[in-house]
């Protein structure tokens, strides 16, 4: 078991035949992902990585068996591109995309929770179940098969903590990046309850970052619903007071945000702090030897 | 992009949302044929103009330049006073707060109404909950009309159909100008009817390829009456990387932000102090890693820069290139400090090989060094 892919993930490229889209296709190929097909509107016919591109997604559906897409569409043409994936019944769509305009973010996020499509991102790195099936960006030889289960906003980061993981002999189930925000379309608290049912992660990571309430309500879920062991890195602990916000903004997000508001709250909820990376090895080491 | 109050009310007016009349004056315009009595507001993108002294009423007992030149005088918050608007007095019954804007956390658009407008409207709603109310609705189905029936009654509003004129013109503007907030702070009842007493308003950057004209108008008017010498410009973002000067003496380059904000911390733990953070964004190349360089370069008191890379979408021998670049370049032997790992590393790595530039692979080890560097031990 991993979380949303294993080795039975058929998976469609959204913008394939871009440089991203073809790069990032010939690294999960390569991971032995099994990439079925391709889409990107008037490259019907090409073939990119031996994988074939249609015009229309539906094109794709008819010829071949797909239960998820990645799409590295630029985002002029996101908004479009996703509502016809949902509309064409892709269950799970990561979309690695960044700086879409907010309305089309909040359009499609709307659409796909009414069609009920899962949506990892926008602007998320991905996950990966190592030995089993890369679905993003993760540079794969930074991780290795375990039962740590991963889940943080930022790519960056989850790569970082992926590669520290490696180096330290621990194994990850699977790592997930949901994105830097401010809009996702799957939450932390998503993610932690399907590590909480997966059965091969033993150990949960949860990444945090300042801004936002996400890791408060995180440790809300953690403290009634998360029964495994939560290990939690906020950064930002240092970084310099953010601009002031606008009155609506303000008046949404009040005094909640700071590295110290969500750092109370996940200990108060029993998850473990870590003060760094390096601290994550040294508390899951703790847990296992207990 | 934040818009001047002028700026907005222009577009107010445009979609039938009642404003003062009134004139934009610049700081070296001739003033005459006023007549009093007058609301002069300083324009500035900054808040908190009016608790600032940005706000004066003239009532023609004084010489009306006398105000005018106060406030040119005044800087708030950084921000100098360029242009001022000019704006007939309205007797105000009661101030209302309307906005409408995106409730982030849950990826919903919202409509935000409070029984009481004013100057203090965050600090009010923290202390009474109840007086503010938040109506999410449907992107797709926009507003719709029983929710603007079902705040006017929680309010209490009387002229329920001019009401509605304007939350409909506020979420038209909301829409077609791709804004992520349109704020009426107050909105005034006045016995002549409602009345937007200022405008905020904000677009999004991401939408410029739907807007080119627009914004590139926008702009222009900002243009003209923008501090050139405004604190705030120092602190760039273009489309791919963020710039942030702070007041150490380790430049710092990541490639993502969460790993930027580990780094952040890591130097602070090992006792060193940040000149300036730069993020590069997820996808970039080798033009931008030189001009992050460049840009972290000029800080004066820079004694090391510390790159920290992990590439996803960034690609290390990109990244290769571009330092290597900036190190012929610009030839002041700077120490850096270069972490570089993830996709097409193996080619970065040789890259920086054939030039002789070290490469670490610990995070750790990198930022220590450079603390170390700076400190001069």
């Amino acid at each position: 078991m991993s979380i949303l892919i294993d080795k039975n993930t058929k998976v469609l490229v959204l913008g394939i035949t871009g440089k991203s889209g073809r790069l990032q296709t010939e690294i999960m190929k390569k991971y032995s992902t099994n990439i079925v097909a391709g889409v990107t509107p008037g490259k019907g016919g090409l073939e990119v990585e031996g994988v074939p591109v249609y015009d229309f997604i539906k094109e794709a559906m008819d010829n071949h068996d797909i239960n998820a897409a990645i799409s590295f569409v630029p985002p002029p043409y996101c908004k479009d591109s996703c509502l016809e994936a949902i509309e064409n019944n892709i269950k799970f769509l990561v979309l690695t995309t960044e700086g879409i305009p907010e309305h089309d973010v909040v359009g499609i996020l709307k659409f796909a929770e009414n069609k009920g499509t899962k949506i990892l991102g926008p602007g998320s790195a991905g996950l990966i179940s190592p030995g089993k099936c890369k679905l993003g960006v993760h540079p794969p030889q930074l991780y290795t098969q375990g039962q740590v289960g991963v889940v943080s906003k930022s790519g960056a980061l989850s790569y970082e903590v992926g590669k520290t993981l490696t180096e330290n002999g621990i194994g990850q189930s699977t790592v997930v990046a949901i994105g830097g925000g401010p809009f996702w379309g799957s939450t932390q608290l998503n993610i932690l309850k399907l590590f909480q049912d997966d059965d091969e992660t033993k150990i949960i990571v949860l990444l945090g970052e300042i801004g936002g309430t996400m890791e408060e309500e995180a440790a809300k879920l953690i403290k009634e619903k998360v029964h495994k062991p939560v290990i939690s890195l906020i950064v930002g602990k240092s970084a310099p007071q953010g601009k002031s916000l606008g009155h609506a903004g303000a008046i949404i997000e009040g005094n909640l945000g700071t590295a110290e508001s969500k750092i109370d709250a996940l200990r108060e909820a029993g998850a473990y702090i870590a003060n760094n990376h390096m601290e994550i090895v040294k508390l899951i080491k703790k847990i296992e030897d207990k | 992009m934040k818009l001047y109050e002028f700026q907005g009310k222009e577009i107010f007016k445009e979609y039938g949302i009642p404003v003062q009349s009134g004139i934009l004056i610049h700081a070296n315009d001739e003033v005459k044929n006023l007549t009093p009595p007058l609301v002069l507001k300083a324009q500035l993108l900054v808040g908190g103009r009016g608790k600032a002294g940005g706000i004066k009423i003239w009532d023609g007992n004084i010489d009306v330049s006398k105000i005018i030149n106060e406030l040119f005088a005044l800087t708030i918050k950084r921000e100098k006073v360029n242009a001022i608007l000019a704006l007939e007095k309205v007797d105000i019954l009661r101030e209302i707060y309307l906005s409408i804007t995106f409730n982030r956390g849950k990826s919903t658009s919202v409509l935000i109404v409070g029984t009481s407008g004013g100057m203090d409207i965050e600090e009010s709603t923290k202390l009474n909950k109840e007086k503010i109310h938040f109506i999410e609705f449907d992107p797709f189905l926009g507003i719709l009309e029983y929710q603007i029936r079902y705040i006017a009654k929680k309010i209490n509003i009387e002229n329920y159909s001019e009401f509605k004129r304007i939350i409909k013109a506020m979420y038209k503007i909301f829409k077609e100008y791709d804004a992520t907030l349109v704020e009426i702070n107050p909105l005034a009842i006045t016995p002549g009817g409602l009345v937007a007493i200022d405008s905020k308003i904000n677009l999004d950057n991401q939408s410029y390829f739907r807007h080119e004209e627009l914004f590139q108008k926008l702009e222009e008017e900002k243009k003209l009456i923008k501090d050139k010498e405004d604190s705030n410009a120092s602190e760039s973002t273009d489309d791919t990387i963020t710039f942030v000067p702070l007041s150490g003496n380790i430049g710092v380059i990541s490639d993502g932000a969460g790993t930027g904000l580990l780094t952040l911390d890591l130097i602070s733990d090992f006792g060193g102090r940040v000149a300036s953070f730069c993020e590069l964004g997820g996808i970039t190349s080798s033009e931008i890693m030189l001009k992050a360089l460049k840009l972290v370069n000029g800080h004066s008191s820079l004694k090391g820069i510390l790159v920290v890379l992990i590439g996803g979408f960034n690609r290390m021998d990109d990244m290769a290139e571009g330092i290597i670049k900036f190190k012929k370049e610009v030839k002041n032997n700077m120490p850096i400090f270069i972490r570089m790992c993830g996709t097409k590393e193996e080619i970065g790595k040789q890259l920086m090989r054939d030039e002789h530039i070290p490469v670490y692979n610990s995070l750790n080890e990198a930022a220590e060094a450079a603390v170390k560097e700076a400190r001069g031990n």
